[in-house]
């Protein structure tokens, strides 16, 4: 009873969250487009400079390719649930969070199902779709029960890691006016970072890309898995099979840092 | 003038975030330092590639995304105002909006001339290092076709942003012309590197003229006579571009005053 | 037995940070913030009973809205207690905030994009408002504040005066025992002024419905609120009745004389020493003002003597208006 009326809320959120996007038409349909060439645009990138340089690090194009995909896909579905979270800022600054609190439902539930930009996650996950199906039948990977398993188990990792690192620099506005910069360079600069294979880079980055904002879970040791690149010699080959782990304990804790900050936002006001 | 004054107001209004603004001048580094770093993975061994060396490509990263930091405009300054209404009031006072827009997008870029792209350009060269100006005259030269690019970006957002006058949210378009940006001015891929067909295209875009002319001329690689030209195509395109704009903003605040918002 | 809405001994205090002033001091701030504590709230109760009117005001940065967050369990107090409806309001949120209901004047929790009758439904929707109630409710708020004509109206499109309309009823939806009204005639126009005073006078006295409003409009509180708490630098400094205020501090009174013709009244200086009189340009100058404290001069000797030895063709007494009374505990002249 409990659950099926939260699911309709959800439901009824979700109507209306539609309903709002399609009041601008033209902008609702170019959302997508926007979000796809936009984030098409490291794409590009690399296309170009791999045309003039050949392979990266032993990597060729479709590998590349392949190994952006897991990172849209995930973002792509990441959105549907967390733009919310993305706007967070925004919701603190206008007193929208106070709203939240003045309501009997749980604060990250409204958080999550207020907002749902359908626009950028077809965007996104289409941009992954896209760059999947170019490059998985050219990579040698043998499709299979057991590939296609691997391949959801990541997938629900990937969105859980990177759901994990939004929900922490969200709550972090709660204790800082501006936090735009802080997002920039831990989510969406890693994410740069993460959209080349991590061997390429010094050891120092490689370790931040595995301990601290850690997206080679999300797409780097999958797509080692699947592409079996003989630069994985260097990690532990155990890497390859912690993507749901890392994504669940990181939520966790993630989700503890939220319940304690929500505290801390009732005793100090904002 | 209280255009200065709006200025001023911008300047003070950015520096009230501290602990962003640190993030802010990491963050330039780190954008930097990614492109490097994979640049210096793709040239290997090689000493250069198409007579491009890893410095040059070096040096065009930290001067063009530098610059990006600097070169900021407020996309969503008259949607916002077109969106929430507030044109209407703001039209009738003595200032005019657009020059306020200047003034402030201005005051905005001369606070990150100072705290942003100076300590970023620092970090920068001692981790990276970077190419010497061709000479003194060529280093000024630079300037002044920075500031024409600037000139450039500003024209091309402020008819992006005549479109709220339609279409009231403008995100979208707006994206997509900072796609147009990233990818076609040179501050994400060296385009040295385009494959020919691609510089043909972007030779007779105005986006080329944003970042790359000036760190083209920075490191030497135009003459005199070129120099001249590039410049005066920057100048050509802000003249054009303005006028567009200006267009639409005359159409556009027609439409508003028969409409009534 | 406690009563409805219990407040003892509450206290809370912000951190606040220091602007420098300045270029130079804007980039000093940059490196060293400075911050200093700030006591929002001192030592604060009260009682409200269930159906009460309590107009809740004072100077910008008293404390109204502090206290206000705290009672709706947006904050925690630092030290003291509250009690509301049996709730502890900040430690049993879900269980408690279905009981209340606030208007924010300048936050309006509407979907902007969509029209008022949407958000009524999503609001339906998180507080589980069964239908018949939901229905019920519905019709007859729309009819009281004669909103059927801008129901399916986009909330964007919406006048100031119907968007606050809209919004008191987004929060009376789901039949709470207690309202908070944060400025809700901000920015009205009189006659939507009005409109809005005179269903939260209906529903008080048809539902029994607890109120608290905090504004600035005191309009709003004498047409509306029998009982007015006045906080002030985070103390409460008033609490009773609104007729009890006018005769404990408005003791100024006013009379305004028309005479027969242009008397020079200024020998009656030496008589009435604590009168203060004032010549209006009305009227050929035979209309004239006494302001005086009914404390010091008895009404009745001052009249006694303007008709013992003037000619009067007209008195008209007034008492103060609520506002010059407010205004003078602020300044700290009572």
């Amino acid at each position: 009873m409990m659950k099926n009326d939260t699911m309709h809320l959800a439901g009824v959120y979700t109507k209306y969250v539609m309903k709002s996007w399609f009041q601008y038409k033209v902008d609702a349909v170019l959302r997508s487009l926007a979000v796809f060439l936009r984030e098409a645009t490291g794409i590009f990138v690399i296309y170009f400079t791999l045309l003039e340089f050949d392979s990266l690090n032993g990597w060729n194009i479709y590998e590349m390719l392949f190994l952006f995909s897991l990172l849209f896909v995930t973002y792509g579905i990441l959105i549907l649930f967390f733009t919310g979270l993305r706007d967070f800022g925004h919701t603190v600054r206008t007193g929208g969070f106070d709203r939240f609190i003045l309501r009997p439902r749980g604060l990250l539930f409204q958080l999550i199902f207020c907002n749902a930009d359908w626009f950028a996650a077809i965007g996104h996950g289409g941009l992954g779709i896209v760059l999947f199906i170019i490059s998985a039948g050219k990579v040698g990977v043998q499709w299979d029960v057991v590939t296609i398993l691997y391949y959801i188990f990541a997938i629900i990792g990937g969105v859980l890691i990177q759901g994990a690192i939004f929900l922490f620099l969200a709550t972090l506005n709660i204790y800082l006016l501006e936090t735009g910069s802080i997002k920039e360079l831990f989510y969406f600069n890693a994410r740069e970072f993460a959209g080349y294979p991590i061997s390429i880079f010094s050891k120092g980055i490689q370790a931040v890309m595995i301990y601290v904002v850690p997206f080679a879970f999300v797409n780097y040791f999958p797509a080692q898995y699947l592409l079996r690149k003989p630069d994985m010699e260097q990690y532990p080959e155990i890497f390859m099979y912690l993507t749901p782990v890392v994504g669940v304990v990181m939520y966790l804790l993630a989700y503890g840092f939220w319940r304690f900050s929500v505290k801390y936002y009732k005793s100090s006001g904002n | 003038m209280p255009y200065i004054a709006f200025g001023k107001k911008s300047f003070m209004l950015k520096s009230a975030y501290r602990f962003d603004h640190f993030m802010g001048i990491l963050n330039t580094i780190v954008r930097i330092f990614i492109f490097w770093v994979i640049y210096k993975a793709l040239y290997g061994s090689r000493t250069e590639v198409e007579g491009i060396t890893m410095t040059m490509v070096t040096t065009n990263f930290i001067l063009s995304i530098g610059l990006e930091a600097v070169f900021y405009v407020h996309d969503f300054y008259l949607p916002d105002k077109i969106g929430n209404g507030s044109i209407a009031t703001e039209l009738l006072l003595p200032v005019s909006i657009k020059g306020r827009m200047i003034a402030e997008n201005l005051g905005n870029a001369f606070f990150k001339l100072l705290y942003h792209f100076v300590p970023a350009l620092i970090v920068s060269v001692i981790i990276m290092g970077i190419e010497p100006p061709a000479s003194v005259s060529m280093l000024i030269l630079f300037i002044v076709s920075a500031l024409l690019g600037y000139g450039v970006l500003w024209t091309i957002s402020f008819v992006v942003q005549m479109s709220a006058f339609w279409l009231i949210n403008v995100w979208s378009i707006v994206t997509i012309k900072n796609v147009f940006v990233n990818v076609l001015s040179g501050s994400m891929i060296p385009l040295w590197f385009m494959p020919d067909w691609m510089s043909g295209i972007v030779e007779f875009s105005p986006f080329s003229s944003i970042y790359f002319t000036p760190v083209q001329i920075y490191l030497g690689q135009l003459s005199s006579g070129q120099i001249a030209y590039k410049c005066l195509i920057q100048l050509i395109w802000i003249v054009i571009i303005y006028m567009i704009g200006n267009l639409l903003w005359a159409k556009g605040k027609k439409k508003l005053v028969v409409q009534g918002g | 037995m406690s009563s409805f809405i219990e407040v003892k001994n509450v206290s809370k205090s912000f951190k606040v940070s220091k602007r420098a002033k300045g270029i130079p001091g804007t980039i000093a701030n940059l490196f060293v913030p400075k911050y200093e504590e700030k006591k929002a709230v001192k030592d604060i109760s009260f009682a409200i009973e269930q159906g009460e009117m309590v107009g809740f005001i004072g100077p910008n940065g008293a404390g109204k809205s502090t206290t206000i967050k705290m009672l709706s369990g947006i904050l925690y107090p630092d030290s003291g207690e509250i009690t509301v409806n049996g709730y502890v309001p900040y430690k049993q949120r879900k269980d408690y905030v279905g009981s209340i209901g606030v208007v924010f004047g300048q936050k309006s929790q509407l979907q902007w994009d969509l029209p008022v009758i949407d958000s009524f439904e999503l609001l339906k929707a998180i507080y589980r408002i069964p239908e018949k109630m939901y229905k019920k409710n519905l019709d007859r708020f729309m009819d009281m504040l004669d909103m059927w004509e801008f129901i399916d109206r986009p909330v964007r499109q919406l006048s100031l005066g119907q968007r606050m309309r809209a919004d008191i009823v987004a929060a009376l939806l789901h039949s709470p025992k207690i309202v908070f009204f944060d400025e809700p005639t901000i920015g009205v126009d009189v006659v939507g002024k009005e409109k809005i005073r005179s269903f939260i006078k209906k529903l008080n006295a048809e539902d029994k419905v607890s109120m608290i409003f905090t504004t600035h409009d005191m309009q709003d509180i004498e047409k509306t609120c029998n009982r007015l708490i006045i906080i002030d630098k985070g103390s409460k400094v008033y609490d009773g009745s609104i007729q009890n205020i006018k005769e404990k501090y408005g003791t100024t009174r006013q009379v305004e004389v028309e005479f027969d013709r242009n008397y020079d009244i200024s020998p009656m200086k030496d008589i009435m020493k604590n009168v203060d009189i004032k010549e209006l340009n009305e009227a050929c100058g035979r209309k004239k003002q006494f302001i005086f404290e009914n404390t010091e001069v008895q009404i009745d000797e001052l009249m006694n003597y303007l008709l013992q030895n003037y000619g009067v063709k007209d008195i008209n007494v007034s008492e103060p208006e609520i506002e010059r009374i407010i205004g003078k505990i602020y300044s700290g002249e009572v």
